[in-house]
């Protein structure tokens, strides 16, 4: 039987803005709770190199690191595909969007601004970061000490984390506000605490990081 | 005292085929009370007959005023050169037609939106000219006018990061609008229609949430608790479906 696409000339009504939408935001919270976690237990080097070894080998007795690891990475890719068609890709998009947000000296839209230019450095740094990792188990604090005395991985994580942060922080403000969770009397705090949250959590990280780079292994 | 205002003003003619967009230095003595409004006719009299830009009301109801004042879009008449440094740049708002100047058509882009999203009320009641208007209880018509006071200056759509990239995103107002109709008793409108229209990438679910609308918003719309009330409506609607269709 001839069939015929009609919806090639006539476009019923789609649901799919709105379903893409959930995962959208579903996606970036999931990586929010991730980031969150995955900063508790890396930063639990900084109680102790047994305390990380012990919450490390855990992960991976119970195969949470070699199954959740690629998950999160399947994750994060999901997360890409679905916020990238709000990223500007063409030229023209890009000129406006800039010569915009400097025009209108607006916090909010410079905030997006930095979403989206973090995002694209996380999808390749983060990406390296994950495969260095999950290939390499299992993950011990000597092992992570070793190689940020290199040096090259030093200023890698250096990079990695305040994009990260910036980029979890303002993901997490942004869906309290497009979600109507914050509404407008509450928005100014909001957005206070988020970014001393932001701070707090680069700050955590760098201390970490020092750790790291003096821990005698 | 008083200052010397400086005032850098964007100008372009796309009539004259001679015009280059350019920018325009002035100068003006700042008196008490002086609005751009008034600013601008002075500057219109005294120094330059050519310079176009539009107002009607003068006192922030007709909307159609609206220009980039140092790098954000307000309503010129509402706006006071005390508030302001000494130094002034006018811009006419983005997204729209420029006509010339700090001139931009307003009306076509309007128009065309309020009938994309079939901005008036559905219904298939007969009109009684003899009955007595039917009563609404008094809350509910006071928040259906809430967000009725838009004066469509389009300064939210001017100041949307979306919308400057997005030339079929329906921005802030027509959201607002929406949500207006969205309240109404008297539309007979079901969610299923409503999400039709605004339930898209073109509609809420192609908003970013910069937020710039509610922040440049000169009637104080709440647009923010506006499209967060819209974005989960139509979400909802999305998800019940799933459930419908199956059960
Ligand atoms: C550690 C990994 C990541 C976390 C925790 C994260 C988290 C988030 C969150 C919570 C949001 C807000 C969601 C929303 O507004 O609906 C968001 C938005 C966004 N994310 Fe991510 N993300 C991550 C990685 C990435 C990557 C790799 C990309 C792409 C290269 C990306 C691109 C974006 C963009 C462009 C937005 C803005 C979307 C919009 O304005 O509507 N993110 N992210
Ligand atoms: S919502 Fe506010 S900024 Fe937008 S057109 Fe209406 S009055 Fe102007
Ligand atoms: S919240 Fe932002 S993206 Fe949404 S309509 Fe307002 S300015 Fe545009």
């Amino acid at each position: 039987m001839a069939s015929i696409d009609t919806a090639i000339y006539v476009k019923p009504p789609s649901r799919a803005s709105a379903y893409l939408d959930w995962l959208q935001m579903l996606t970036g919270a999931g990586l929010i709770a991730f980031m969150w976690s995955h900063m508790v237990l890396v930063a639990s080097v900084n109680l102790g190199v047994n305390v990380m070894n012990f919450i490390a080998h855990f992960f991976e007795a119970t195969y949470m690191a070699q199954v959740g690891g690629p998950m999160i990475g399947a994750t994060m890719l999901l997360h890409f595909v679905l916020a990238a068609r709000k990223i500007p890709f063409t030229s023209s998009e890009q000129g406006s969007i800039w010569r915009h947000a400097k025009m209108l000296h607006h916090q909010d839209t410079w905030m997006w601004v930095v979403q989206a230019v973090t995002a694209m450095i996380i999808l390749i740094m983060g990406s390296i970061h994950m495969w260095t990792v999950l290939t390499d188990l299992p993950i011990t604090a000597q092992k992570s000490a070793l190689r940020i005395q290199g040096g090259f991985w030093m200023v890698f994580y250096l990079i990695l984390l305040p994009m990260v942060e910036l980029h979890v922080g303002i993901g997490f403000y942004r869906i309290g506000v497009k979600w109507g969770f914050v509404k407008r009397d509450g928005r100014k705090k909001f957005k206070r605490s988020e970014n001393i949250l932001t701070a707090i959590m680069i700050f955590i990280g760098l201390v970490t990081i020092i750790r790291f780079a003096t821990l005698a292994v | 005292m008083s200052r010397q205002l400086k005032f850098n003003i964007f100008r372009y003619n796309p009539q004259d085929p001679a015009s280059v967009p350019h920018a325009d230095t002035f100068l003006l003595e700042e008196t008490p009370s002086l609005t751009l409004f008034i600013a601008l006719n002075k500057l219109r009299e005294e120094q330059d007959p050519s310079l176009m830009f539009d107002f009607a009301c003068r006192m922030a109801i007709c909307g159609s005023c609206g220009m980039v004042i140092n790098g954000r879009p307000g309503l010129a008449c509402r706006t006071l050169t005390s508030d302001l440094p000494a130094e002034i740049t006018l811009m006419p708002l983005p997204v729209f037609k420029l006509v010339g100047d700090l001139s931009v058509d307003t009306g076509t882009w309007f128009r065309a939106t309020n009938s994309k999203i079939e901005s008036w009320i559905h219904t298939d009641q007969e009109f009684d000219p003899q009955a007595t208007e039917e009563r609404m209880e008094n809350a509910l018509a006071e928040s259906i006018f809430e967000l009725e006071r838009c004066i469509e200056c389009g300064c939210c759509v001017a100041s949307c990061g979306t919308a400057n990239m997005r030339e079929d995103f329906v921005g802030a107002f027509a959201l607002n609008r929406m949500a207006r109709f969205i309240m109404d008793p008297r539309d007979k409108r079901k969610d299923a229609d409503y999400f039709e229209v605004v339930g898209t990438d073109q509609g809420i679910f192609g908003c970013m949430g910069l937020l710039a609308c509610e922040d440049v918003c000169p009637r104080s719309i709440p647009l923010q608790d506006q499209l967060g009330l819209l974005r989960r409506k139509m979400g909802f609607i999305a998800l019940k479906s799933i459930f419908k269709r199956k059960g």
